[in-house]
């Protein structure tokens, strides 16, 4: 699904700007960091795909679904092809890390076999499978953002939207999780990254679409982090 | 077929969890569909008694010193309200006080002449029509006196309106307040998981799938409910039916256990759909505003 943003603007209540004439276009199995200070907009700008913000003005068009009027059966439809990693990983602290990321399928009325060997074959990529009892309070920073991750991907989204999907990781850990989104955007998943972690940035290089205030000020095709010295 | 299943698993695991507040939605539910179904069975009763008296409702009419009673029975017949009009000539009186009262009969007969006056015995056909009728024959110049027993009809048909009336009120509050408790239970059931819809309805779940484990748990809590009040409404009242045939041995009653059975799959499926009603509305509101945009 091709991503495309037409002059997007958002201007919460009474008058925080936090997008700005946004203009993007990100191509079907592309890869794009979207790298700027904090509160510069990466979240809503994220969240204006899942239509979780509605632009104040602008369109928004994901694949053949244009976000503007959609209706709320076609948005769930729409959402099944969205993997999203949140920014506070928005785990469910009375279900365990499995029932956490097999509960998705089970939400998408897979069979529960299915359920079962996919949950599985995903909690074995993120090195969870030993941890699967367990409930999200009793796991580390590092191993909640795994089961988010693991979460966003089970069910092989054409988008995945990672909001600072390496915040609480040490390097190492990073560097594993990024390898698995990779692994994914290679097989197709247009992957979006909202980041602060210069290191990724500049090691797996990849498009890099910087904001500010709101506005795009820099796309590059092969980006680094941090470019003459700003951000 | 998995999603239903998904839906009866959560579903009764709200109930579980939130057991304490099951219970009295349970118990509420129970007694609102109680009341409404005894107050119904109170107007059944005082319609069948009705019935049963407008059997033997007539109006005797008496007429005017040699007014013509074919004319005088004809305008009868024309009012509303009015079933048959029967001429009771002299002899026909006179036989009728015979059987009824022999004694009385004969000293009337004693002087030789049939003292007794024609009517006009006039059949209506419903105890709350009488008043009316009775104002229509007065009108006829031709009758000069009115005599009728429907009081004891009328009053029951009066009260018999009121009854209706009464639990019509009875339904319409009972049926408020057993939809407002299982919207209430429903929505306290939606927001202890308000997260997690929130988090389903991010992964794409229509929010008819979010809907379906509240829609049951609330359809389960107001169909046990007014079950439980339909059985315990066959009970009482099949206790209450033998102890006033004991007292009041005359007074028509409804029996037929077909009447009660009847009544009791009413009540649970008025009960399965308030309280689909309520919980939809419950369950609705609430994903409409989360899948709201900011
Ligand atoms: N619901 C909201 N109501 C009002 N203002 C909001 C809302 N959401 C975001 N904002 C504002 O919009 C601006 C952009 O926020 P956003 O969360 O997109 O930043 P960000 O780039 O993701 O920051 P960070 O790197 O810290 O995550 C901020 O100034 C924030 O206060
Ligand atoms: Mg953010």
């Amino acid at each position: 699904m091709d991503i495309r943003f037409s002059g997007v603007s958002k201007v919460f209540y009474p008058d925080i700007t936090a997008l700005e004439d946004v203009y993007l276009e990100i191509p079907k199995g592309e890869f794009v960091y979207l790298v700027g200070p904090t509160g510069s907009g990466k979240t809503t700008l994220l969240r204006c795909i899942t239509r979780e913000v509605a632009p104040t003005r602008g369109q928004i068009t994901v694949g053949s679904f244009s976000l503007r009027k959609i209706s709320r059966v076609d948005l769930s439809i729409f959402r099944r092809d969205i993997g999203i990693i949140f920014q506070d990983f928005c785990l469910l602290p009375h279900l365990n890390v499995f029932e956490n990321v097999a509960f998705v399928l089970e939400v998408l009325g897979a069979p529960s076999r299915e359920v079962k060997e996919r949950t599985g074959e995903i909690l074995d990529q993120v090195n969870l499978w030993r941890r699967r009892f367990l409930y999200p309070p009793q796991l580390s920073g590092g191993e909640q953002q795994r089961v988010a991750v693991a979460r966003a991907i089970v069910n092989s989204p054409s988008v995945l939207l990672a909001d600072e999907p390496t915040g609480n990781l040490d390097l190492h850990t990073a560097e594993e999780i990024m390898q698995l989104i990779m692994s994914i955007n290679a097989l197709g998943t247009t992957v979006i990254m909202a980041t602060h972690n210069q290191y990724l940035v500049d090691a797996f290089r990849q498009r890099v679409i910087g904001i500010r205030s709101g506005r795009v000020v820099r796309d590059e095709k092969r980006g680094r982090y941090n470019l003459d010295g700003e951000l | 077929m998995g999603s239903f299943k998904y839906a009866l698993r959560d579903g009764t695991r709200l109930i579980i969890r939130h057991w304490g507040l099951a219970f009295l939605t349970v118990v509420t539910s129970m007694a609102v569909f109680y009341l409404i179904g005894a107050s119904v069975l109170l107007v059944l009763n005082a319609r069948h008694i009705v019935n049963f008296l407008e059997g033997e409702l007539s109006v005797q009419a008496y007429l005017a010193p040699g007014a013509d009673f074919e004319i005088a029975a004809r305008q009868a017949a024309t009012l509303t309200h009015v079933k048959e009009v029967r001429i009771i000539t002299r002899e026909m009186a006179l036989e009728r006080l015979k059987q009824r009262m022999p004694d009385r009969a004969e000293s009337v007969t004693i002087l030789g002449e049939n003292p007794l006056p024609e009517s006009l015995e006039i059949a209506v056909d419903r105890a709350d029509s009488i008043e009316s009728v009775v104002t229509a024959l007065a009108a006829i110049p031709l009758i000069d006196d009115i005599v009728y027993a429907g009081g004891l009809a009328e009053k029951w048909a009066r009260f018999s309106r009121f009854a209706g009336k009464f639990s019509l009120a009875i339904l319409l509050v009972a049926i408020t307040a057993s939809a407002v408790v299982l919207f209430n239970t429903i929505r306290i059931a939606v927001y202890s998981k308000e997260e997690e819809i929130g988090i389903m309805l991010m992964v794409g779940a229509t929010p008819t799938f979010v809907a379906m484990p509240f829609v049951l748990q609330g359809v389960i809590l107001g169909g046990i409910g007014s079950f439980g009040a339909s059985i315990f409404l066959a009970l009482s009242y099949s206790g209450i039916i033998t102890r006033l045939k004991e007292m009041v041995p005359f007074l028509p009653l409804l029996e037929q256990h077909a009447v009660v059975l009847e009544l009791g799959l009413i009540l649970v499926g008025a009960g399965a759909t308030v309280s689909l009603i309520a919980s939809l509305v419950a369950v609705e509101t609430f994903t409409r505003r989360a899948m709201k945009p900011l």
